[in-house]
């Protein structure tokens, strides 16, 4: 494998870093290498054994392997250089980076671009702060999985799960059908926080008692967990006193939310969204350090693989023509979230590209009005955080911005009715 | 029956300080632990700061708890490079808002004075900020002790069983003493592992060491459960301060603490409160009371980057008026049985307590005869993320799974967990406390699995037989199908 000359390197070979690898090549890069720190290429897929996915991209209900495996088909096809079991340690700015490997021992590479796709880490106890004892037996939820689907284990067979994220929600139904008792799902807020298609297909469906606006407020056992103390909360998410229930319980599953992954892109000075967790990127998916681009879960966590792909697909080629010496508008309008937006990627646009918007929202709303400037304005019957929105402007929809102004505020308001 | 002339009994900081102290005699000894890996009591809760007391109020020259820690502050610095062990003299600033709080500094270096600490000195506020720039607008001036280190004393520990161990101690992990028999010339010590026949034995049981103690009516002491709070924040705000920082409470609990751990988080800390023995529990209070104390050093401080939280416990002499004394005698009732409790600061004060102890089995009768070949020095673990470029592609190319991580957030090796369980890691704790796998910000989602694999491997044992901590704190119940099978 050639390690001089890299055009574009991928950090990462989910589903992020594969569709960025894929479409660098098609886009004229020669040398594309992805590295990953696992055995083997398709990230987390694998542990997905459930469907649902590409239902978008494919227009095909496909599984998490089958999705992966379609990609990484044509990542070698397409003579993609995969550095397995590398891990990479260190990125600078000046584009240097460093990994290590059994295999090849201390690489280090200096491409002409390199994307970012190192994807997102679960949250856990630790930065919950849950109160009580330490024993065995707490895993997030997608490290359960890892046990379950890949290494052939089950955690325990009286299960308690709190926070009702997608993989939360999935293992729910995962563990029913491995013969364990889901004994509750806890949610704080007053609804879940994934998919509403998980929720009816992963809970309802299996009569998994699903507690919302509740939380675990004590955590029992020395050794092995034994319970937990659950407690209902008030408007403020803090817990009611008084309403302390015990739940017996031999595991406690986390999925209370997804951090994006960016320790590399830190050490390389590329600046992040203190709200997505993620680098602040323009319409090119160009971080805050040119030829340093980022696509997928490690700049917001997104709640379906198809839109990880398609970011992706774009971080990738942008990262070719960087690596080929094109030089991209620079994005210079600003979109801001004004009432009930969480945050929109990218965070810039240039005005002057066809360009999808992917927006968050802060809380549960029924029939209101998505305003994304005077650009466009669109009614939507309900917004739910966990669900993210996808808006394409073209640009025929930003010629109608005002020159000069550098500033798009994107809000979400309660229709008026007449 | 093992049969062995000196018993220490617990293995944390002290007990294998003591053990590694009688290494360098011709005795034979044997160390018992009761958890599977050293340390794993008060020795692993704590702010992890090498100090000499003179921070208390309390602190007088003539309390032997002030003797011992101040001659180990002199010890501990050599003992951790005859060890490989990670050693780091942050210094401390404790920090005073009004000019009461300077006065009370004042009279707290005067004393530490008249017992020969000097180095202490006065900085003012713009000085101050140019050490601590993310101190609190608020803070008027420090008092100084450029002394004041951090180290790992769960790795002290292990590095000292391993350094006795090589001079000859036989070390015992997973055994509880559950009882004490006073026999013709010595004792007979029931263990969960068997017996132990012994002429001599050293409690150093920590939070049990009255438990212990009594089982023989050699109880002569009490002493209190005082249950600490202390967090750890990601290392991506590592720069919020250089030095330990913490200020004299101007009201009962509102005492706090921030330092440098010696691999680059902070840790914070709280008061210290009378707790039921082994409630190793935290709450939510226990935090919010943490946060707003440090945060009226550290504004910055934010809940937001706690990875991790824990309490620990420390047996105070004394709960009601300070912590000044400690248990360091031959118990009055049995013979050549001896108690050894620092309370607080208790990894501080080992170096010197080990050689206290020497002296006591001196009194009780034990001859003391040096041995020739006693070897103070012990390897690290190899920390590879400490490693150059150059000594990791050398590495890599002697044994290949060192290029295999396992612990993506804090870079730990296949390689460096083998050697963890070559050495006596038996549990995924064991191989955390060794190695840091796990210890980074995601709390070991990624590498459990791994880390399970691995022990499973090295030790021939089920994933299902790998545990948390020994005892019945398996990972995973069940095979796949055993439940829908109805094996279970």
């Amino acid at each position: 494998m050639k390690l001089q000359d890299v055009d574009v390197a991928v950090i990462g070979a989910g589903p992020a870093g594969l569709a960025a690898a894929i479409k660098a090549k098609e886009s004229g890069a020669q040398n594309v290498i992805v590295m990953e720190r696992a055995e083997q290429m398709g990230g987390l897929l694998h542990q997905c054994v459930h469907n649902g996915f590409g239902l978008f991209y494919f227009n095909e209900d496909l599984t998490g392997p089958e999705y992966a495996h379609r990609f990484v088909e044509k990542a070698t096809d397409t003579g993609i250089n995969g550095l397995l079991e590398t891990m990479v340690t260190e990125i600078t700015a000046e584009r240097q980076v460093k990994a290590i490997s059994g295999e090849a021992g201390c690489i280090t590479l200096k491409p002409k671009a390199i994307v970012l796709a190192m994807g997102c880490r679960e949250r856990a106890r630790g930065a919950l702060g849950i109160p009580g004892t330490r024993p065995a037996g707490i895993f997030t939820a997608g490290t359960a999985q890892r046990f379950v689907n890949v290494e052939g284990f089950i955690p325990g067979k009286k299960i308690v799960i709190l926070g009702s994220g997608d993989i939360g929600m999935i293992m729910a139904r995962r563990l029913t059908l491995e013969g364990a008792n889901v004994e509750a799902v806890v949610e704080i807020l007053p609804y879940t926080g994934g998919l509403i298609r998980n929720e009816v297909q992963c809970l309802h469906d299996f009569e998994i008692p699903l507690l919302l606006r509740h939380t675990v407020t004590q955590i029992h056992g020395e050794q092995r967990i034994e319970a937990v103390t659950i407690s209902e909360v008030d408007n403020s998410a803090r817990p009611i006193a008084g309403t302390e229930r015990k739940i017996e319980c031999d595991t406690l599953l986390l999925s209370v939310g997804l951090i994006p992954e960016n320790e590399l892109s830190l050490m390389a000075g590329v600046e992040l969204d203190p709200i997505t967790g993620g680098p602040i990127v323009d319409e090119m998916r160009q971080t805050s350090i040119p030829g340093i681009f980022a696509g997928g879960n490690v700049v917001h966590v997104h709640d379906l693989v198809d839109n990880v792909s398609w970011e992706s697909e774009l971080a990738g080629e942008s990262a070719a023509r960087f690596a080929s010496g094109v030089k991209e508008p620079k994005g210079e309008i600003r979109l801001k979230a004004g009432n009930n937006i969480r945050y929109i990627v990218p965070q810039t646009i240039s005005g002057q590209n066809a360009v999808t918007l992917y927006i968050r929202v802060e809380e549960m709303e029924e029939d209101v009005r998505l305003q994304i400037g005077d650009v466009m304005n669109k009614g939507l019957r309900i917004v739910k955080p966990s669900e993210m929105l996808k808006i394409e402007l073209s640009p025929e929809h930003l010629k109608k911005t005002k020159k000069g102004t550098g500033e798009i505020v994107v809000k979400c308001e309660r229709r008026q009715r007449q | 029956m093992f049969q062995t002339e000196v018993l220490i009994i617990g293995g944390g900081a002290l007990g294998t300080a003591i053990a590694r102290e009688l290494s360098r005699y011709k005795v034979e000894t044997a160390l018992v632990e009761k958890e599977f890996d050293f340390g794993w009591g008060s020795t692993k809760a704590n702010m992890c700061i090498v100090c000499q007391g003179a921070d208390g109020l309390e602190f007088r020259k003539e309390y032997r708890r002030t003797r011992l820690v101040q001659e180990s502050m002199s010890l501990m610095e050599p003992l951790c490079a005859e060890l490989d062990v990670p050693f780091n003299r942050v210094g401390e600033l404790a920090i005073f808002f009004n000019n009461e709080g300077r006065a009370k500094y004042e009279k707290m270096k005067a004393r530490a004075e008249i017992s020969g600490i000097t180095a202490h000195k006065f900085i003012e506020r713009d000085e101050l900020r140019q050490m601590e720039p993310n101190i609190a607008k608020e803070a008027i001036g420090a008092l100084y002790d450029p002394n004041i280190a951090v180290t790992d004393p769960v790795r002290l520990s292990i590095a000292l069983a391993e350094n006795a161990e090589q001079n000859g101690v036989k070390l015992i992990t997973g055994a509880e003493v559950q009882d004490i028999v006073k026999v013709a010339d010595g004792f007979d010590v029931k263990t969960s592992q068997g017996n132990i026949y012994c002429e001599f034995i050293i409690n150093a049981a920590g939070t049990s060491v009255d438990r212990v103690a009594a089982m023989l009516n050699a109880d002569d002491f009490v002493v209190y459960p005082i249950r600490g709070y202390v967090a750890i924040l990601d290392r991506k705000v590592s720069d919020l301060v250089n030095h330990e920082v913490h200020a004299r409470p101007e009201a009962p609990g509102e005492s706090n603490i921030i330092t440098p751990t010696v691999y680059g988080n902070l840790s914070i800390g709280t008061p210290m409160t009378l707790a039921k023995r082994g409630e190793h529990l935290t709450t939510r209070e226990m935090t919010q009371i943490t946060l707003n104390n440090v945060q009226r050093l550290v504004p910055d401080v934010s809940e937001r980057d706690i990875i991790n939280s824990f309490s620990g416990f420390l047996m105070f002499r004394n709960w009601e008026v300070g912590w000044h004394e400690c248990v360091v005698s031959p118990s009055r009732n049995v013979p050549r049985f001896i108690n050894v409790s620092i309370g607080y600061p208790g990894v501080s004060a080992a170096p010197a307590t080990a050689r206290e102890v020497m002296k006591l089995l001196r009194q009780e009768g034990l001859k003391l005869e040096e041995k020739p070949d006693f070897n103070p020095y012990r390897k690290a673990i190899t920390d590879f993320s400490e490693l150059s470029d150059q000594e990791k592609q050398e590495l890599i190319a002697k044994d290949n799974r060192y290029g295999h991580v396992v612990c993506r957030c804090e870079t730990v090796t296949e390689g460096e967990i083998i050697e963890a369980i070559k050495r006596g890691a038996n549990t995924l704790d064991g191989v955390k406390f060794r190695t840091r796998a796990g210890m980074g910000r995601c709390q070991s989602g990624f590498c459990l699995p791994r880390v399970i694999n691995i022990l499973s491997r090295e030790l021939s044992i089920s994933p299902k037989e790998v545990t948390k901590k020994g005892g019945e704190s398996q990972q995973l119940l069940f095979e796949s199908k055993e439940l829908v099978e109805g094996r279970q």
